[in-house]
């Protein structure tokens, strides 16, 4: 029982590392390799916010989501406005941008047990005599809220729209009158807002360290090439698939073969099936 | 084939100059896709461009849109063909010719691009909401029930996805997209391409109709015959050079243009 439980909520939480990348990915094309970096340096700001300048968790959160935004829509205008159409080089520079951020945030000391983020409700509850803290309820309920409100959001908005009709063809999209660079730069700074959102609300759940980032990174990665990069349903799927692989790996071989499980699925799916196990359209373009 | 003359010929009741470009000349690296091009449409005119494969079609088609200037600044940046842009192009008196894409379409210009690219994930219905997002909600939907009107079909099948689409079906929806985009002038890229006879008869009337809306239209195509009964003028190309213009009854007389592009 507490396997299914805890799988549910790993899978859930690897969704909500995924869900900004994949994004990003979806619309714009631009694998963004800074998406880790982005979500650990959120939960700094935030906590910055809280133990700096005093202000109460939930404006340091909205803060962080802000800040996150801003960051990932100025990368698309100064780092990836002249890269545009190079993936190996969009991806390079991304990558380089969040190491930098990653050893900066490491080499201004922020590490250690002191750096944590407060969780909204305190206590827990057992159900089915699995003990669940409050907080990973939250992380459920977002992870729910989030995959619904951004299915909204991209089907009933004028920008949502937008971005589908990136996503899915350029060309007819510019000659409606969409701009590619204006929805690009927007698809990275929603990607790196709900990258903080996650952040806001799993990292309450342990202690803040930059090298989360690469964690985070990894799964992401994981998620979004075994789902497949280019659909949701995909990414969903993904999640749970090595989000359940990953708690029953440390169930019956060892805790400290869960950060191998995300490993060897990338390995394994690109080996067997390079467009990922849910992926669509790439598969036939791959036969030929 | 005689000199092109477009200047002096228009049949009655033509409005003032919509759009008009002088010695358009567009280089891909030494290549030359438009050579000296001159073309010039009057509001409420139907006008062709006829040529064959490779004749700058649809490079005129992109010059006019503002395409090319995406494609210009996209192989810029990673440093490959280099795309050259000159002559002059006017549309309402304004000079157009370095504009981007989503400025024209602001202004009225929208393309129909060839091989009727859609949103094939999206269904029937959100790819013509997409091609509102510069528009007001209000007028959308009016936009949306003219095209429905205008292809029942598409009506009809308005939840399926319109990857789903036959071709012909495809293209109705390619224009539907454009026609939502709520266009002045409105460029056509070889609508007719890979239809059947009673479909190319159909989207020929289909633009008539849209002509009835107000909308001038500038549409190309390698075979003339389907599209001969509704247009007032047209060109022909050949290499990016300009060869022929005239009425439709000029072009129908010319022996070389109903040899070449009326299989008569």
């Amino acid at each position: 029982m507490s396997l299914l439980i805890y799988g549910l909520i790993n899978s859930v939480i690897l969704a909500l590392y995924t869900v900004g990348f994949s994004l990003t990915y979806g619309i714009s094309g631009i694998a963004n390799f800074a998406h880790g970096a982005l979500y650990i340096l959120s939960g700094f700001a935030a906590w910055t916010f809280m133990n700096a300048a005093g202000l109460p968790f939930w404006l340091s959160g909205i803060l962080a989501v802000l800040i996150s935004a801003i960051i990932g829509f100025v990368f698309y205008w100064v780092l990836l406005l002249r890269l545009r159409g190079i993936p190996l080089a969009e991806l390079i520079v991304t990558f380089a941008a969040g190491v930098a951020i990653l050893e900066l945030l490491t080499w201004k000391g922020f590490y250690g047990i002191r750096y944590s983020l407060p969780v909204l409700v305190r206590g827990g509850v057992e159900i089915f005599g699995v003990g669940i803290d409050y907080q990973r309820f939250i992380v459920l309920a977002c992870g729910v809220f989030l995959v619904v409100g951004l299915w909204l959001f991209v089907h009933h908005t004028r920008i949502g729209l937008a971005f589908r009709a990136m996503a899915q063809n350029e060309r007819t999209a510019l000659s409606i009158g969409i701009e590619s660079d204006w929805i690009g730069s927007l698809s990275l700074a929603f990607g790196a807002a709900l990258a903080a959102v996650a952040a806001m609300v799993v990292l309450p759940l342990g202690v803040m360290e930059s090298t989360i980032g690469y964690e985070v990174l990894i799964y992401a990665l994981a998620v979004a090439i075994v789902g497949g990069l280019e659909s949701t349903l995909g990414m969903i799927a993904g999640s749970f698939l090595i989000g359940y692989g990953q708690i029953a790996a440390a169930r019956y071989i060892g805790a400290k073969w869960m950060i191998i499980v995300p490993l060897a699925a990338i390995v394994f799916v690109l080996a067997v099936r390079p467009s990922g196990l849910f992926g669509k359209f790439k598969e036939l373009e791959e036969r030929v | 084939m005689e000199a092109a003359e477009h200047t002096t010929k228009q049949p009655n009741g033509a409005g003032d100059i919509l759009l008009s470009g002088k010695h358009l000349m567009v280089f891909f690296e030494n290549a030359l896709a438009l050579n000296d091009l001159s073309i010039e449409v009057r509001r409420g005119e139907i006008v062709a461009v006829l040529g064959s494969n490779s004749a700058g079609k649809t490079t005129l088609m992109n010059t006019i849109s503002g395409l090319i200037v995406d494609m210009k600044k996209k192989e810029q940046r990673r440093g490959g063909v280099r795309i050259t842009l000159r002559g002059e192009l006017r549309y309402k008196g304004e000079e157009i010719l370095t504009l981007k894409p989503s400025e024209r379409v602001k202004r009225g210009i929208v393309l129909s691009q060839e091989r009727h690219p859609i949103f094939r994930d999206s269904d029937v219905l959100e790819n013509l909401k997409i091609a509102g997002y510069l528009k007001r909600a209000g007028n959308l939907k009016e936009r949306i029930q003219f095209v429905f009107e205008l292809f029942p079909v598409l009506k009809k099948l308005r939840r399926r996805k319109a990857g789903l689409l036959s071709g012909g079906e495809q293209q109705m929806l390619a224009i539907g997209i454009a026609l939502v985009a709520d266009p002045e002038l409105m460029l056509m890229d070889e609508p007719l391409l890979g239809l059947s006879p009673l479909l190319q008869a159909d989207l020929a009337r289909a633009i008539r109709d849209i002509r009835q809306q107000g909308i001038t239209v500038l549409v190309t195509e390698q075979f003339a015959r389907p599209l001969l009964p509704v247009i007032d003028r047209g060109y022909v190309v050949e290499n990016g050079m300009l060869v022929f213009a005239g009425t439709r009854d000029e072009l129908f007389d010319n022996p070389e243009v109903r040899a070449a592009y009326l299989g008569m």
